[in-house]
């Protein structure tokens, strides 16, 4: 009989086009769509910085030193720049503050000569702060400067560079890139599939709970000879469902979109994504994700059957949108790992689980502390459920 | 057949409706101490104005509610103990139709079926007598929300009827319904009468009472203010039509 509800629930939950663009389209879209975007935004923005042409104002007594020859040597493809000669800085504020100027460099009179007696000079540079890729051009020039600058003065007295340097810092990382994508962005995975899961599962539980004693349907189901917890079963299964295809369809959608359209231009990331969706994976994230949506099914069940709208139903859910969202954070927190705490807390435990799994570092006693753990909240949830879905006055409008 | 014994019905109040209801009680009182029997091949009529107790009534005899005390038996089984035994015998139709808009009418049927457990020879045969007697093979497959009002209200009624139920409940069935809708309803609850099924019905449009019942009972405020076959209502009757003389009996019961 739990079948015969389930089968007639999917059935009518697949027809309600709220449902489908909150647990198909809105998933599998999202993802690409925001990559897409993203990533067209920054490569608009970074390529605009670099092709603009920056009016620099060299400020000296005269025009030959050595500065002013070194900065113009810096080729074009460094980022393309107008000089712009003064002999004072009358104005200069306000043509920057205007942007008819973008930079000015206040060169010392004495800069040969004090580079000539090995001396250091300052290089006074006037900015505007809000333009940060101005800053990143200034210093990326004056290091290039400064650069040959120490090298020609190491040559002149003949000495070797190791003397300021008495460090070779040579980093051998041992993580796998796998270990890495895992350690940063596997915090990501689990707060998309907690957030989608959520709101796939939003959608059902307000239909088939309070959409169907708005439409007083549910009374007409409970004058049939099937036991109420058969019937809470059945729709909660549905609803259950619908949470785990939402997380399945946006982990997809991520993915298709990283790997199929090139949104994201990052060498070996295929290599990494096949890495990361192996069988033992996604079948570890599908068991994981069980309790977790019928604990949101759980929860979501009281809160759909006491309202008495569809409106208030998704006015009661909101705050808990919050208290679920909270714990997904932690996934994206570094130095937060899976331990013999954590794993005893529910959803923070599903996050880390998932952070250790993309990361093939998940160790199995954890893993299995932190299923019982959401197994046991899922069953408290569906017991409240039962309770509530018992209560007389919430069932008849 | 329906047994009725001194059932109460007590809803709990929360404060917001203690505070719209301008009272400090805990609990409403919706049906008090009611006691009636409903016999097989009768047509029993449960009288009363809006917020008399009536849909009360009926949602417990059905199951979908418990009283708070007293017991029910609907053929023998008591509802309290074994509602789901109960309900296999009781098919319950309300004037909102309470159908599911997007699935079609072949699916709510053949899903009620199930629930039921009627099996497939049964479920073939009696659909098809019932979308004969209605005229349904046109709209089979359609969806509940492309249907008219009257043609979802025949629908109901074949989900209604689907297990060829031994005791039909029907809570103000006509209410609202066009003329020619509320007709068929009206036939239904005859034909019921005459396949000897028990068939309880609460209305307050005393047209539909003179035509189709046996057995009547008035409720107002909960109590059972009179209870008497129809023959004897009218013989009794101190005005000159129907209407009035419920309105009359209602009124010597509000003074009292």
């Amino acid at each position: 009989m739990i079948f015969t509800i389930f089968k007639k629930e999917l059935k009518d939950t697949l027809r309600d086009r709220r449902t489908i663009i909150a647990m198909i389209v809105v998933p599998v879209l999202v993802f690409p769509i925001l990559l897409a975007l993203s990533t067209t935004v920054t490569k608009y923005f970074d390529d605009k910085q670099k092709e603009e042409v920056l009016k620099i104002a060299l400020v000296s007594d005269h025009t030959e030193n050595q500065f002013t020859q070194r900065l113009s040597a810096i080729p074009d493809s460094l980022g393309p720049k107008e000089l712009i000669f003064r002999q004072d800085t009358l104005g200069l504020k306000k043509e920057i503050s205007m942007d008819s100027i973008q930079l000015a460099f206040i060169i010392p009179s004495n800069f040969d000569a004090e580079q000539a007696d090995n001396r250091q000079t300052t290089i006074q540079v006037y900015h505007k702060g809000v333009n940060l890729g101005n800053k990143d051009r200034v210093e990326n020039y004056l290091s290039i400067i400064e650069n040959t600058l120490l090298a020609e003065r190491f040559e002149r007295l003949n000495l070797d560079k190791q003397l300021i340097d008495p460090i070779n810092q040579q980093y051998i990382d041992i993580s796998s890139e796998k270990e890495i994508i895992g350690k940063v962005a596997g915090g990501f995975l689990p707060y998309l599939f907690i957030i989608f899961g959520f709101i796939g599962c939003m959608y059902p539980a307000i239909d088939l709970f309070t959409g169907e004693k708005e439409r007083k349907t549910l009374e007409t189901l409970l004058t049939t000879p099937v036991p109420r917890w058969k019937i809470l079963i059945g729709k909660m299964l549905v609803i259950s469902l619908s949470g785990i295809a939402a997380a399945v369809f946006a982990l997809l959608g991520m993915f298709a979109g990283l790997r199929l359209f090139n949104i994201v231009d990052v060498p070996g990331l295929s290599s990494i994504i096949d890495g990361i969706l192996t069988p033992s994976f996604i079948l570890g994230l599908l068991v994981l994700l069980i309790p977790l949506t019928i604990f949101f099914a759980g929860i979501m069940i009281p809160a759909t059957i006491y309202a008495k709208s569809f409106k208030e139903a998704q006015s009661v859910l909101t705050p808990v949108n919050f208290i679920i969202f909270l714990p997904a954070f932690v996934g994206l927190l570094p130095n937060i790992e899976l331990d013999y705490t954590t794993a005893f807390i529910p959803i923070v435990n599903i996050v880390l689980a998932t952070k250790e799994m993309v990361a093939g570092t998940i160790d199995p006693i954890l893993l299995i502390i932190s299923y019982i753990v959401m197994v046991a909240v899922a069953a408290i949830a569906v017991l409240f459920s039962y309770k509530r879905f018992g209560k007389e006055s919430n069932i008849i409008s | 057949m329906i047994q009725v014994e001194n059932i109460r019905k007590e809803f709990e109040l929360t404060k917001k409706q203690q505070k719209e209801n301008n009272t400090t009680d805990k609990v409403a009182l919706a049906v008090k101490d009611v006691s009636f029997e409903c016999q097989p091949g009768r047509i029993f009529s449960l009288l009363g104005p809006n917020g008399a107790g009536k849909t009360t009534t009926l949602r417990m005899l059905a199951g979908i509610i418990k009283p708070t005390q007293g017991s029910i038996k609907i053929n023998g089984i008591d509802v309290q103990k074994k509602p789901n035994e109960a309900k296999k015998d009781i098919g319950f139709l309300t004037g909102s139709t309470g159908l599911y808009e997007r699935l079609t009418a072949n699916e709510i049927i053949a899903y009620f079926a199930k629930l039921y457990r009627v099996s497939d020879a049964d479920f073939e045969e009696r659909k098809e007598n019932l979308y004969s007697l209605l005229g349904m093979h046109d709209f089979q497959d359609k969806r509940i929300g492309r249907l008219s009002t009257g043609m979802k209200q025949k629908v109901s009624i074949a989900r209604t009827m689907i297990h060829d139920p031994k005791v039909v409940i029907f809570d103000e069935p006509t209410s609202g319904l066009d003329v020619i809708t509320a007709e068929n309803i009206i036939k239904l609850i005859s034909d019921c009468k005459v396949q000897g099924k028990t068939v309880i019905f609460s209305s307050h449009i005393m047209s539909e009472v003179d035509l189709l019942c046996d057995d009547l009972a008035i409720i107002h405020k909960g109590n059972i203010v009179l209870r008497s076959t129809m023959q004897e209502f009218r013989d009794n009757m101190q005005t000159d039509s129907l209407t009035a003389e419920f309105i009359r009996v209602i009124n010597e019961n509000t003074k009292s």
